[in-house]
């Protein structure tokens, strides 16, 4: 891996120091007991195909404020920040390309993952991620409107507890629309979970490693759709692991409704987001004639002195 | 991928072939172009391959090398995959034009090779935690004529399954530090179990239809592709008697992932999902096949090396 | 629904040589001298050195007269006047389309040397030079002849006849252009149902048959006419000409209409298009193909 030496980086040969304790040593077996209790219920006391969409929340430009649009998505503890910034003219252009480009990066904060802590340099990971996002958000954004220009958007992920890309995608698509950037549908993705017969919709970490090793050959996997649902399109699609056809088929059908249903939360978002500007707008308005009337009856006074002068 | 101009009165004409299942070099939509393949090309590296598939021209060489593994996987060897676009297959790959496509490939063969149950890493364990085999496999595209990812898949299982790794004798432990004593026999070495290795088929969706293998042309009257990696049948690479032993095999899917700026409807993706799993088993046969008697063929010293020359 | 794949190994390899009857030519290499300076003129792919004229091209000597040429095996295409070419429009610029012909330089079609609707003697408006992109656009398929050839080799076209212009739906197949047979007549509607044109720069240009339509009227028709669907009976005769083609030029065959429907002719003996995908059945073909030129040539 390329090292910048501009920076401390550490020692090279450092090991975390959770491979030594009793977490690192469970099998299968253990892993799956402590993520479902005896009444089927995950870890986190959430039923399996519950997402944790509700304590979703925005903050728009209290996140980033130099930035056209951001957003800011929480799913407990995975914590994704986006900002995207105005169409500009790309520079360095060879050819004159009639459709807008979308430049996208993903970036882990270096303490936000769990395991090793992630290297300033874009790893291959974060590389996936990137090129994942903007495949997701390219059928969503009307690019024929912006010829040779491109949009910048940034994503960075503060906490990862699983399910990152579908929440960098969520705040993407809530951030382009902050931005005012003309799109076809709102853009929502989820991903699950595949570990045997069980299914985790909206996977934390410790679930996601789970469905990634494999047990007696049994179907595992994680698998991260991204849907414009108004027009009932897929944009993207990506799966990991091992699955046979009918397990992949029910997977997607699950996944379809999940990102139905996030539509109103973002819904949610944006109208309050409207309607908080536009009563800001009245606001400043008010104020506006408010300070026009003193003015006015100021000029009343000034002009009765010079009258009686 | 190269941007091919065509007049929209050609795609149009391409468009209504697929939808009448007969492209315009006669093949329906489920059918590949004739691929050539010859293994063992490379004299330096441990296994090699190269397919020709129409135009495209994929040549892979495997390298192995000792390593240590992966603290959190102590039994597990390791692979990597590069992909070097060159600037000899077209001039748009010249300087770094060719690298976001090498990047998407070999994203793509890592991820379908993530799984064990496509790939067993186990076999490549040397000494539990200390040390391991670590497989370098690099894929040099030679000329594009369309549909890449197929032919870079069938081309990497072909070298891995071509590839010898040295036998070790004896690993003894020596103060923390492993002694290795490999064998002197260059035939004295190992094959790898590839047969469960995945193979990855594009399915290039043009007007409501979508095709596997498609030609330059096609690809560019094409908004979106998805490409299917499936596992491999271990019992198209092996002999009757010894495939009869092997259990009943499901064809599993070990990636999914979608190329290109369009989208799809859930229907067109489950139809293609089911379309690609089905295209990969009759591409599993085929290649099974081709390497089975390709290795009768060096068996008995009766394996010409044709290497380069068309 | 089964899938056909096939995959052979480099030792099953078809060899594509066909035994030709003709004496082969004496190559030369460059600088390989052909002959003493004298009495000859210096010609394409030759240079003169030392009272002696040397080839600069691997390729065949061709001599006309007292003129010396080597022609390349396989070369870009060099254009001559007339020759009758398939060309693929790049890029629209003032009053000019630049057309990519296969040759060194890209071609320039001049607005002046096109018909424009309304009749051959109207002036050239400015109006029309701002319609030029609906007449032809980037992308777009034209046959077109060879009008004159710039000092530095590029070529000038012309679609100065009804024949030429845009094409509409069909396939181009590229071939070298050393593999055309230079003929008077390089547009044919074959018997079997299909029309061709052999461009000389190497691209052919395989269409179903137009009924004729008159141009001038009906324009909105013409334009459903090119996006209405190719019969499925015409698609099959397109794509087993193609292939056809293709088994000639894999066996380095020259191309003319008689070797194309001898090819087709021969073809036929197989019942699915795609079998001629194949490289036995390509060569058994081009290897029929061959027999039968031979025949006439001794008749």
């Amino acid at each position: 891996m390329p090292l910048d030496y501009r920076r401390f980086n550490g020692p090279e040969d450092s090991v975390s120091y959770r491979r030594f304790t009793e977490d690192y040593t469970k099998d299968y077996k253990q892993f799956l007991d402590e993520l479902i209790d005896e009444n089927g219920r995950r870890k986190g006391g959430r039923e399996m195909d519950e997402a944790r969409t509700l304590c979703m929340f925005f903050a728009r430009t209290g996140m980033i404020s130099q930035a056209k649009g951001s957003s800011y998505i929480e799913l407990k503890r995975t914590k994704v920040a986006c900002s995207v910034f105005d169409p500009r003219e790309i520079v360095h252009q060879n050819e004159y390309s009639t459709l807008g480009q979308l430049y996208c990066e993903v970036k882990f904060a270096p303490f936000s993952c769990r395991g090793e802590r992630k290297a300033l340099v874009p790893d291959s990971d974060e590389r996936a991620l990137s090129v994942a996002l903007k495949k997701a958000l390219e059928p969503a954004v009307c690019r024929h409107l912006f010829p040779n220009y491109q949009i910048d958007i940034f994503i960075y992920i503060l906490e990862n507890d699983g399910a990152c890309l579908p929440a960098a995608i969520n705040a993407a698509g809530l951030a382009l629309s902050d931005a005012a950037v003309p799109m076809y549908d709102i853009i929502t993705a989820s991903s699950v979970a595949i570990s045997g017969d069980k299914i985790f919709v909206d996977p934390t970490d410790d679930e996601e490693q789970l469905a990634i090793r494999n047990h007696d050959g049994v179907n595992h996997g994680v698998i991260t759709m991204s849907m414009l649902p108004e027009l009932q399109q897929v944009s993207d699609y990506r799966q990991i692991g091992s699955m046979d056809a009918d397990c992949v088929l029910n997977a997607l059908s699950i996944l379809e409704k999940e990102c139905k249903k996030i539509v109103p939360y973002v819904q949610r978002v944006l109208v309050q987001n409207a309607i908080n500007s536009f009563e800001q707008q009245k606001k400043l308005e008010e104020e506006a004639k408010e300070r026009e009337e003193a003015l006015n009856a100021k000029m009343e006074v000034w002009k009765s002195i010079l009258n009686v002068g | 991928m190269a941007g091919l101009l065509l007049s929209p009165s050609e795609k149009v004409y391409i468009l209504h072939g697929i939808e009448d299942d007969f492209r315009s070099d006669g093949r329906s939509n489920i059918d590949y172009r004739p691929m050539e393949l010859e293994t063992d090309v490379v004299s330096h590296a441990s296994g090699s391959a190269r397919l020709r598939l129409a135009n495209t021209d994929i040549l892979v060489g495997v390298k192995t090398e000792i390593d240590v593994p992966k603290p959190d996987k102590p039994n597990q060897g390791k692979i990597d995959f590069f992909v070097d676009c060159s600037a000899n297959a077209t001039p748009e790959f010249e300087g770094r034009g060719g690298e976001q496509l090498a990047n998407n490939i070999s994203n793509l063969m890592q991820r379908a090779y993530h799984s064990e149950q496509a790939f067993d890493l186990k076999q490549l364990s040397i000494f539990e935690g200390k040390q391991c085999w670590k497989l370098y496999v690099d894929i040099l595209i030679l000329e594009c004529g369309g549909n890449l990812c197929d032919a870079v898949s069938l081309a990497v299982k072909a070298a891995l399954f071509n590839t010898r790794i040295p036998f070790v004798k004896a690993a003894l432990l020596d103060g923390g530090n492993v002694d290795l004593q490999l064998s002197d026999d260059p035939y004295d070495s190992k094959l790898l179990e590839v047969g469960t290795a995945p193979l990855l088929v594009t399915l290039c969706k043009i007007g409501e239809k979508c095709v596997v293998d498609p030609s330059a042309e096609e690809e560019s009257c094409s908004v979106i592709s998805l490409v299917v990696g499936v596992t491999g049948n271990p019992k198209c690479y092996c002999s009757n008697e010894d495939a009869s032993k092997l259990h009943e095999h499901i064809s599993k899917c070990s990636t999914i992932a979608m190329n290109g700026p369009g989208s799809v409807a859930p229907q067109t993706l489950t139809n293609a999902i089911k379309q690609g799993i089905n295209a990969a088993k009759y591409l599993d046969e085929a290649l099974g096949k081709a390497l089975l008697r390709e290795r009768q063929d060096i068996t008995n010293f009766v394996k010409h090396s044709y290497g380069f020359f068309k | 629904m089964t899938g056909h794949v096939s995959i052979r190994l480099a030792s099953e390899r078809v060899n594509h040589c066909v035994p030709c009857p003709n004496e082969l030519p004496r190559f030369y290499t460059p600088g390989e001298v052909i002959t003493g300076m004298q009495d000859f003129m210096r010609g394409h792919g030759t240079y003169a050195e030392d009272d002696s004229l040397k080839s600069s091209v691997a390729g065949v000597m061709q001599k006309v007269n007292k003129l010396i040429c080597v022609r390349p095996l396989k070369s870009r295409y060099v254009g001559e006047i007339g020759d009758v070419i398939v060309g693929r429009v790049l890029e629209v610029q003032q009053k000019r389309w630049k057309v990519e012909t296969n040759s060194r330089l890209d071609s320039i079609l001049q607005l002046s040397s096109v018909n424009l609707p309304g009749g051959e003697l109207r002036r050239r408006s400015a109006e029309d030079e701002q319609m030029m992109r609906k007449h032809l656009q980037e992308g777009d398929l034209i046959s077109a002849e060879v009008q004159s050839v710039f000092s530095d080799g590029s070529l000038s076209l012309h679609t100065r006849s009804l024949k030429y212009g845009k094409l509409s739906q069909g396939v181009l197949v590229k071939v070298f252009p050393s593999l055309i047979k230079r003929r008077k007549n390089h547009f044919h509607n074959l018997p079997c149902g299909v029309s061709i044109i052999i461009g000389n720069n190497g691209y052919i240009w395989i269409s179903p048959h137009k009924q004729d339509i008159i141009l001038e009227d009906n324009h909105d028709e013409i334009e459903n006419y090119d996006l209405q669907a190719v019969k499925r009976s015409d698609r099959e005769i397109i794509a087993r000409v193609k292939n056809c083609i293709s088994a000639l030029v894999a066996s380095k065959m020259m191309l003319d209409d008689t070797s194309i429907m001898f090819a087709f002719e021969q073809s036929l003996k197989y019942d699915n298009v795609k079998e001629l995908l194949d490289p036995e059945a390509m060569l058994d073909i081009a290897f029929l193909t061959q027999h039968m030129l031979n025949d006439i040539t001794e008749d």
